[in-house]
C-alpha cells in the first residue's frame, strides 16, 4: 500500500510520461516540425519494397531503448570527460559519436528482441537503416540539449518514434493521392511530398506557434 | 602488194608503232598469255602480221582501258563510300556507337551529374533536414557547406576503403562511425573557424554524421572503389553546398530581405520563410522547378539522340 504522496508521485511521473510522448508525437512532431528522417521517409513512401512497419518498429524500438543510454551519456559520461578533456578540446566535438554509440548498443537489444518477431527478417534487414537515422540521433540530441530527466527522455524517445510512424503513415497517404494526373507534371514527385509536408508542417506551427527548432 | 598497201596505210595512221617497236618499249612485259593465244589463233586463221599486230595492239588497249576502268570505278567506290560514311557518321555517332549505347551513355552522364541533372537535394531528396531547417540564412549555410566539404568525400572514402577489408560487412556501422569519427578533426577546424557562430547550426551540425546524402551510400550492396567514392564524394558536395547556398540565400532574402547580412530589401517579403514549414515549400517549389528545368535539358538530349542515331527509312 503506497503511501498518497507516492501515489501522487507515480501519477505525476506517469502523465509526465504521457504528456511528453504525446507532444513528441504531435506538437514536436520530428519529421514536420524538425525535418528529421524526412530524406529517408520520402524514400520510404516511395519505395514498394519496404513496408511501413517493417521500418518504423525498428525506429520506434530503437529510440526508446537508446533514449535512456543517450541520457546517461548526457549526465554522466560527459561532466566525466569535460574534466578530462583539455581546454582546447570542445566536448561538442565528440557528442555525435558517443550518441551514435548509444544507438548501436540500442540496435543490439532490438535485434535480440526481434528475432522473437515471426517477420524477424524483414525487420532485421531495416535495422541498419532505422538505427542510423537523423530521426534517432536528432531525437537524442534534443533530449540532452533540453536537459531532459531519464522518464522525460525515454518518454520522448517513444513519442518520437511514434511520431515518425505517424509522419509516414499521413505521406504515404496523401503520396498516393498525390498521384493524381491533376497535378502539374513539374511537381510530381520529390516537389509535390515537401509542399504536402510543408503544409503538415505549417499546421502544426499554427497550432503550437513559433519554436526553437534547433 | 597487201603487205605494202598497209603498211603504207599503217603510216598513214599517225605512224603507230609495230608490235616489235612496241615490245621494245612497253608492251611486252605487258603482254599476257591470253593476248598471245588471240594472236596465234590470228595466224593460225591466216591473217597477215600487221593485222595480227593490230589486233594485239587493239587488245593491249583494251585491257588497258578495262584496268582504268576497274580503277576508276574502284576509286568512285571507294569515294562515295567515305561520303557516305562521312554522311552516316553523325548517324552512328563519333564512337560508332549504335543508338542504345548512346542513350545509355546519356542516362549514365545524367546519373553521373550530381550538380545538376542528379543533384543529391534538389533531385534524390537526401541532406533535406539541414536544407529545410538549418540553412535559413546565408551564414549558416556557408557553414553547413564548410562541414560537407570537410566530412562527405573523407567519410565515403574511409568508409569504402574499411568496407574493403570487411568484405563489405556491417556498412551501416562503419559509414557511421567513419563520419563520426571524422566529425571530430572537422568540429575542431569549424571551432576554429567560426567560433561560437556555430551554434546558430544547433543539432544540424552533428546530424551531418548520419545525414543520408553523406551516409547513403551504406544501403548500396555493390561496393564502389576508393577512386569513385573520392569522385563521388566531390560531386555529391558539389552538388548539396549548392543546393544550401541557393536556399540559404534565398530564405535569408525572403525572410530578412538581406543577403549575408547585407541589406537588399527595404522590407522582409516573407518574414515565415526562416521557419522549418516555409522551408519545406521553399525547397519544394525550387526542387520543382529545378527538375522542370532538367527534365527540359534530358528530353532535349534524349530527342537528339534519337534523331541522330535514326536509321535512314529505305
Amino acid at each position: 500500500m503506497m503511501n498518497p504522496n507516492t501515489e501522487r508521485s507515480v501519477l505525476q511521473a506517469v502523465a509526465q510520461f504521457f504528456l511528453y510522448a504525446v507532444v513528441a508525437v504531435f506538437a514536436e512532431n520530428a519529421v514536420l516540425l524538425r525535418a528529421l528522417g524526412v530524406s529517408r521517409l520520402i524514400k520510404l513512401v516511395n519505395d514498394p519494397e519496404v513496408r511501413t512497419w517493417q521500418y518504423c518498429i525498428p525506429i520506434i524500438w530503437v529510440q526508446t531503448l537508446s533514449a535512456p543510454l543517450g541520457w546517461a551519456a548526457q549526465n554522466l559520461l560527459f561532466p566525466a570527460l569535460v574534466r578530462v578533456l583539455p581546454v582546447w578540446f570542445p566536448p561538442a566535438a565528440l557528442r555525435p559519436i558517443i550518441f551514435v554509440t548509444c544507438s548501436l548498443l540500442a540496435m543490439g537489444v532490438v535485434w535480440l528482441v526481434l528475432g522473437a518477431s515471426r517477420n524477424r527478417a524483414a525487420y532485421r534487414d531495416q535495422l541498419p537503416a532505422a538505427t542510423f537515422n537523423c530521426c534517432v540521433l536528432g531525437t537524442l540530441l534534443i533530449a540532452a540539449n533540453q536537459n531532459y530527466s531519464l522518464l522525460q527522455s525515454i518518454a520522448f524517445g517513444l513519442g518520437s518514434g511514434i511520431g515518425y510512424l505517424v509522419a509516414v503513415l499521413v505521406v504515404d497517404e496523401g503520396r498516393r493521392r498525390l498521384r493524381s494526373k491533376e497535378i502539374p507534371a513539374i511537381f510530381r514527385g520529390l516537389p509535390s511530398s515537401l509542399i504536402y509536408i510543408g503544409i503538415l508542417s505549417l499546421a502544426i506551427y499554427g497550432l503550437v506557434g513559433t519554436g526553437n527548432t534547433l | 602488194m597487201a603487205e605494202i598497201e598497209n603498211r603504207k596505210s599503217r603510216r598513214k595512221r599517225d605512224k603507230a608503232p609495230t608490235l616489235k617497236e612496241h615490245a621494245g618499249t612497253v608492251i611486252i612485259p605487258q603482254i599476257s598469255p591470253e593476248m598471245l593465244e588471240q594472236a596465234r589463233r590470228a595466224a593460225a586463221a591466216g591473217k597477215m602480221p600487221e593485222q595480227i599486230e593490230q589486233e594485239a595492239m587493239e587488245a593491249v588497249r583494251r585491257e588497258e582501258e578495262a584496268k582504268e576502268a576497274a580503277q576508276a570505278r574502284q576509286a568512285a567506290q571507294a569515294e562515295s563510300g567515305v561520303r557516305a560514311a562521312a554522311q552516316r557518321r553523325p548517324r552512328t555517332g563519333k564512337k560508332g556507337m549504335t543508338r542504345a549505347e548512346a542513350q545509355a551513355e546519356l542516362v549514365q552522364s545524367v546519373h553521373d551529374d550530381h550538380l545538376w541533372l542528379n543533384n543529391p537535394v534538389m533531385v534524390r531528396g537526401l541532406g533535406l533536414a539541414p536544407a529545410v531547417v538549418a540553412a535559413t540564412s546565408g551564414q549558416t549555410a556557408l557553414m553547413l557547406c564548410a562541414a560537407a566539404i570537410l566530412l562527405l568525400t573523407a567519410t565515403r572514402v574511409l568508409a569504402v576503403s574499411v568496407c574493403h577489408r570487411t568484405q563489405n560487412r556491417f556498412r551501416g556501422v562503419i559509414y557511421a562511425y567513419s563520419a563520426a569519427i571524422l566529425y571530430i578533426p572537422v568540429y575542431l577546424i569549424l571551432y576554429r573557424l567560426f567560433g561560437a557562430d556555430l551554434s546558430l547550426l544547433g543539432i544540424y551540425l552533428p546530424l551531418l554524421v548520419v545525414e543520408p546524402a553523406i551516409i547513403k551510400r551504406m544501403e548500396a550492396d555493390e561496393l564502389e572503389t576508393v577512386g569513385e567514392a573520392f569522385r563521388r564524394g566531390i560531386n555529391n558536395t558539389v552538388g548539396l553546398c549548392v543546393s544550401l547556398m541557393l536556399v540559404g540565400v534565398l530564405r535569408e532574402l525572403l525572410a530578412q530581405g538581406t543577403v549575408f547580412g547585407n541589406k537588399v530589401l527595404s522590407v522582409a517579403p516573407l518574414p515565415l520563410a526562416s521557419q522549418p514549414a516555409a522551408g519545406f515549400l521553399l525547397v519544394g517549389l525550387i526542387a520543382a522547378v529545378w527538375t522542370a528545368i532538367g527534365n527540359a535539358y534530358v528530353h532535349y538530349k534524349m530527342e537528339e539522340v534519337r534523331h541522330l542515331y535514326d536509321e535512314p527509312k529505305h
